[in-house]
């Protein structure tokens, strides 16, 4: 179903970073001589998401990935980089100038449950980003378009479920119902955070399908964030593996999952468990070992290197090496993809 | 929002309001407590208990210490009630020499087994006019009381008391039936007046008292020789019994039952005004300090621990000793004091609200600041303001009396805290006085149980998930 | 192979305001030695409460209404509660709760935490302890020094970890492992997955696998038992669900294409429509009828019964019966 996309770039984002100071008592920051440890969530990333797109960030957790989509929804600001959306630089935006871009990107949140106020009824909900943004009309106005939105997501008949509380749906209906809460201002980006990790197997399906009528129905371009490499693969089209706050691999979906480079791409891909038998008495090889270093405490040089089977002593004396394309699209980050 | 909205949102928030039994009680308290405010000139015992709650004048027929009246029920031996004999039948003659003689009659009827502590005559009179005070007996014996007289009056009201106007009297009147040695041993000062007029009439008189059942006549007769310039008008006597009203009364021969009732309004005035203010002005405090963050949050902090580690009393006795404390000085210097109360809690859930996604996900939206904090925010902190609300309520009565057992309460109205205050001091406690000191603290303890309860209904109804419990 | 716990025609009903949810009704099935069984449906199917009834303490206010539970062949439901505690729960039986790894207590440390669970259970002085402690953080892969650490110095796997180490103290024959993993990354649940295979076989352990994740089911479970609504729908070997053969009972097949594959790109994933039932008052005849795509007439008014189509595969359902 790979769809032509346009070639316009609708964000672009350039070196970002995203430095956390920790808040230190007076004894902490003198045990600590001054010096700051420096949580460096996001530390140095650079994509561009074309329009109509749906570009995954994959990583896990700790990787800073829930950070950059923040970022990009400009609920915190960054520390170092640009971002431009529309080709408009967005990256420090004025109070009125930010409103109209929350307009333009929304979010859909990692549980839907706890991104809806639970007085509310679903009609309070998704009537609040027409009082947000002042889009006047009376209440049957107002129904009307929150009707409109509930259809678009497959909540029907709309009448039934707006005089609902979100504790009286069922996990993939809140998360329809979220959906079309950030629908309603008619967005040109959703950055989805997890939108189905915390939703049944059974419904995860259902859920993801939905996303991507609505999609096509309303030429949207995703920012879709996971830990979930299968979920990816079916959902995306463009794929960047994060760690540590950087991208180590990025490239269209089928060649990231059948051609990785980076080694912790491929260590990523064969943890994923598949539904087929005869592994049961198996102790998986795993590649790689250990957990996810604190983004505090960064290794110098390739910072994928203390856990990597492949490192040499040159990945941690020289500099870290950059994204390098290798054609197609697909780029990655390791000096000796060629040797391994 | 519109009328139509809010006529809708009302509606519905009471047809779960219905569901809850202790809800609907305290409503029903609270609107009970509301019509008696409202219909308090008319149910009020003692009309002028409101402004003349500490005049000893207007208590002073009144007898000290006694027991409700509805405790004769219980009692082997009952007690005469206090009641006031009004409207007496009037007969005038005219006299030799001129003037008018006016006899009044107030029949009472006398079934107690303990004779009144006194009977007490008034009237309003107008230039000199003499009275004699009669007693007829439902045995035919009648005693001449007293007699009573006072020059010159224009207007003012006299008043004769049996017990120190009729010693003498009574005292010929026993004589006749006891023997001289009984005698001997007696003299006027010794005898109680009332108890003479109210015992039987034999050998055993001086003894205990037993008491002559029946239909009595009090009589005064009023000698009117200048009919142009004098008159008696509003003649009335008081039988001050040793039990008293609904509630009795206190040492001071004040009416426990009106004092309440007087004090019912200043209750709910202080504990509403007081709770409502504080915890309203601590809520918002609270969210701010803890949405805001960073050095708005320090500074707030540090505000409200110097406020909150100030104590109340001394600062409350300085001010009061500079201004005059008038209630509403009271409630306003409260409230300085009480709206700390919350703050803590209240930050505390708002640091923890903040964190929630769907805080976030309003501030995606492009939700600003105020919406958060009102819209999204502070609804949840509805429920908890409320129990913070009932809370402060009885903590508000009960500092009011606090700060009226210091004498600086407000001395112009009667609250349940300075009738606390005053059974506390006149010992009602060691002496057994209960209906002093239970029905007021009874009444603070409903008051605080009313709010609690309102406080709870809401927060089932507010807490939407609670319901699927 | 021994059957080393039974399960016989279970009832487990928690007793609400609203009514009766029967959220184990009638199930039968046994554990082998030395065997894992998954157990896997949508959430709010029973799996948990199968869990806990197993372990002899179903949360309030649920009841057992009929059946046995032999462990060891010995029947644990008419047991007093001190025997059970002293004989069953944790001495051959043992449960990784779901979640258990963000309930260690924030205050403690992890060593002060196993040492109050082995005192709990066993007579010893601190230096046995504390020897055995470190054994067995080794067994799990980690270093003994983990035991002076608080638990917001460790990680979600080194966590997990600590929390298998203590339910192993006791030499449990059977482990009940309640979505062990599902909060944990791809990279560090197939390290646990590896570790545990690795104790089952050190320990000579059994396994009841509980979880949403039929891929992750099909590297661990020897047999899957696949739950809907309280009910077994569909129990088999590995071999047989995941292999040539397929499942059988509509709603696993459903499961399984719902499930997204890592190395095949399909357009469209099917799932299942609708939400399980209320399990206070269940659909009639087979309790999948309204969300299945297969459904007959016979489904909505009859209950299918649990039959043996192959050896040591059962199914519920019309369509296998002829």
């Amino acid at each position: 179903m790979s769809e032509i996309k346009g070639d316009e770039i609708l964000l672009r984002v350039e070196k970002i970073k995203k430095h956390f100071m920790p808040h230190l008592t007076l004894a902490q920051s003198l045990a600590a001589g001054g010096k700051k440890r420096v949580v460096k969530a996001v530390d140095g990333i650079s994509f561009d998401i074309k329009r109509g797109e749906i570009f995954g960030l994959i990583g896990e957790s700790g990787s800073g990935k829930t950070t950059m989509g923040k970022l990009v929804m400009k609920l915190i600001t960054p520390t170092e980089g640009r971002m431009f959306f529309e080709g408009e630089d967005v990256t420090f935006l004025e109070k009125m100038a930010s409103k109209t871009y929350r307009t333009k990107v929304q979010m859909i949140f990692q549980d839907p449950y706890a991104s809806m106020n639970p007085r509310f009824k679903i009609r309070d909900v998704l009537t609040e980003p027409l009082i947000i943004h002042k889009i006047k009309g009376s209440r049957d106005e107002r129904d009307a378009m929150i009707a409109k939105a509930l259809i678009e997501v497959k909540m029907t008949p709309p009448a039934e479920y707006m005089a609902r509380y979100p504790h009286m749906l069922s996990g993939g209906q809140r998360q329809r119902v979220a959906t079309a809460r950030t629908l309603i201002l008619n967005p040109k980006m959703l950055v989805a955070d997890e939108p189905v990790s915390m939703i049944d197997l059974s419904t995860r399906a259902e859920i993801l399908h939905m996303m991507k009528e609505v999609q096509r129905d309303m030429n949207l371009t995703y920012l879709y964030i996971t830990h979930d490499l299968s979920t990816a693969r079916y959902f995306t089209d463009r794929i960047a593996v994060m760690y540590l706050g950087r991208i180590v691999e990025m490239g269209k979906a089928d060649d990231i999952i059948d051609n990785p480079l980076h080694p912790y791409t491929r260590a990523l891909i064969d943890a994923v468990p598949e539904p087929q038998t005869g592994k049961v008495d198996i102790v998986k090889e795993l590649p790689i070992s250990g957990e996810i270093p604190s983004p505090a405490n960064i290794p110098v040089g390739c910072r994928f290197h203390t856990r990597c089977p492949y490192a040499k002593p040159e990945c941690s004396s020289l500099p870290e090496p950059e994204l390098e394309d290798v054609g197609g699209g697909h780029l990655h980050a390791c000096r000796r993809y060629k040797e391994i | 929002m519109k009328i139509k909205d809010f006529s809708r949102a009302l509606a519905e928030f009471w047809t779960e309001f219905r569901k809850s039994a202790s809800g609907l009680i305290g409503l029903g308290i609270l609107v009970v407590s509301l019509l008696v405010v409202i219909f308090e000139p008319i149910i009020l015992p003692w009309r002028d208990a409101n402004t003349k709650w500490r005049n000893i004048d207007y208590w002073i027929d009144n007898s000290a210490g006694a027991p409700p009246a509805w405790t004769n029920l219980f009692a082997k031996e009952k007690k005469a009630v206090t009641t006031r004999l009004e409207s007496p039948g009037r007969v005038e003659s005219d006299m030799e020499g001129g003037g008018k003689l006016v006899t009044l009659t107030f029949p009472y009827s006398f079934t107690a087994d303990r004779a009144p502590l006194d009977l007490i005559f008034r009237a309003t009179i107008n230039g000199d006019v003499p009275v004699t005070v009669n007693v007829d007996r439902p045995d035919g014996t009648s005693i001449e009381l007293a007699s009573h007289f006072e020059q010159g009056l224009s207007n003012q009201g006299i008043r004769v008391t049996v017990n120190n106007e009729a010693k003498d009297s009574t005292f010929a009147f026993v004589k006749q039936f006891l023997s001289d040695e009984t005698l001997s041993s007696m003299s006027s000062g010794t005898l109680e007046p009332a108890n003479i007029v109210f015992s039987r009439a034999d050998a055993a008189m001086a003894g205990k008292f037993a008491a002559l059942k029946g239909d009595y006549k009090l009589v005064v007769k009023a000698m009117v020789f200048d009919t142009a310039n004098s008159s008696i008008a509003d003649p009335f006597f008081v039988v001050s019994g040793s039990a008293s009203g609904i509630l009795g009364t206190d040492d001071m021969k004040r009416d426990v039952f009106s004092g309440l009732l007087a004090g019912l309004k200043w209750a709910l005035l202080i504990g509403i005004m007081t709770s409502a203010i504080s915890v309203i002005v601590g809520v918002l405090y609270g969210i701010t300090s803890a949405y805001f963050g960073g050095v708005v949050d320090s500074v707030m902090q540090f505000i409200y621990q110097v406020v909150s580690s100030m104590p109340l009393l001394p600062v409350l006795i300085v001010v009061s000793a500079i201004f005059k404390p008038s209630i509403w000085f009271i409630v306003m210097v409260m409230v300085l004091f009480f709206w700390t109360g919350s703050v803590m809690t209240v930050r505390s859930m708002a640091l923890q609200l903040k964190e929630e996604t769907y805080i976030e996900a309003a501030k995606a939206l492009g939700s600003n600041n105020r919406r958060i904090i009102f819209r999204h925010m502070l609804p949840i902190l509805i429920p908890y303001s409320f129990a913070s609300m009932a809370l402060s309520v009885p903590s508000a009565i009960v500092y009011e009396s606090t700060v009226s057992l210091l004498g600086l309460g407000d001395a112009t109205i009667v609250t349940w805290g300075q009738i606390l205050h005053d059974a506390m001091a006149g010992g009602a406690v060691l002496n057994g006085v209960w209906w002093w000191i239970i029905p007021p603290g009874l009444l603070i303890a409903v008051m605080g149980m009313t709010f609690a309860f309102l406080g709870f209904a809401m927060d089932k109804i507010l807490h939407p998930k609670l319901q699927t419990r | 192979m021994d059957s080393i716990l039974k399960v016989e025609n279970l009832k487990m009903f928690y007793h609400t305001s609203k009514g009766a949810v029967r959220a184990i009704d009638d199930i039968s099935f046994e554990l082998k030695a030395g065997e894992t069984l998954g157990l896997v449906g949508e959430s709010g199917c029973g799996k948990t409460s199968m869990g806990t009834s197993i372990l002899r303490m179903p949360t309030a206010p649920g009841r057992y209404e009929s059946g046995r539970i032999y462990i060891d062949g010995q029947d644990v439901i008419p047991m007093p509660e001190k025997d059970v505690r002293k004989s069953i729960r944790w001495e051959k039986i043992a449960m990784v709760f779901q979640g258990a790894m963000n309930c260690l207590t924030p205050v403690y440390t992890i060593g002060r935490q196993m040492l109050e669970t082995l005192h709990e259970h066993r007579e010893m002085d601190d230096k046995q302890a504390v020897e055995l402690i470190s054994e067995y953080l080794q067994l799990v892969g980690l270093p003994s020094e983990v035991m002076g650490r608080y638990p917001h110095e460790l990680s979600g796997g080194m966590k997990q970890r600590v929390v298998i180490a203590t339910a192993l103290f006791l030499k449990p024959k059977i482990v009940i492992l309640d979505e062990p993993t599902t909060a944990l990354d791809v990279i560090v649940q197939a390290q646990i997955i590896n570790l545990l295979k690795k104790l089952k076989s050190t320990f000579d352990l059994s396994f009841i696998f509980i979880t949403h994740d039929l891929a992750l089911e099909a590297e661990v479970a020897d047999r899957l038992c696949v739950m809907y609504a309280g009910k077994i729908a569909e129990i088999g070997p590995n071999s047989s669900i995941y292999g040539a053969r397929g499942a059988l009972h509509p709603y696993t097949e459903k499961l399984l294409q719902a499930t997204p594959l890592l190395h095949k790109k399909v357009d469209n994933l099917s799932f299942i429509p609708g939400t399980p039932p209320d399990l206070i008052d269940p659909p009639k005849g087979c309790r999948f009828n309204p969300r299945c795509h297969k459904v007959m007439d016979k489904c909505r008014t009859d209950e299918p019964p649990l039959i043996e189509i192959e050896a040591g595969h059962q199914v519920a359902c019309w369509r296998c019966t002829k």
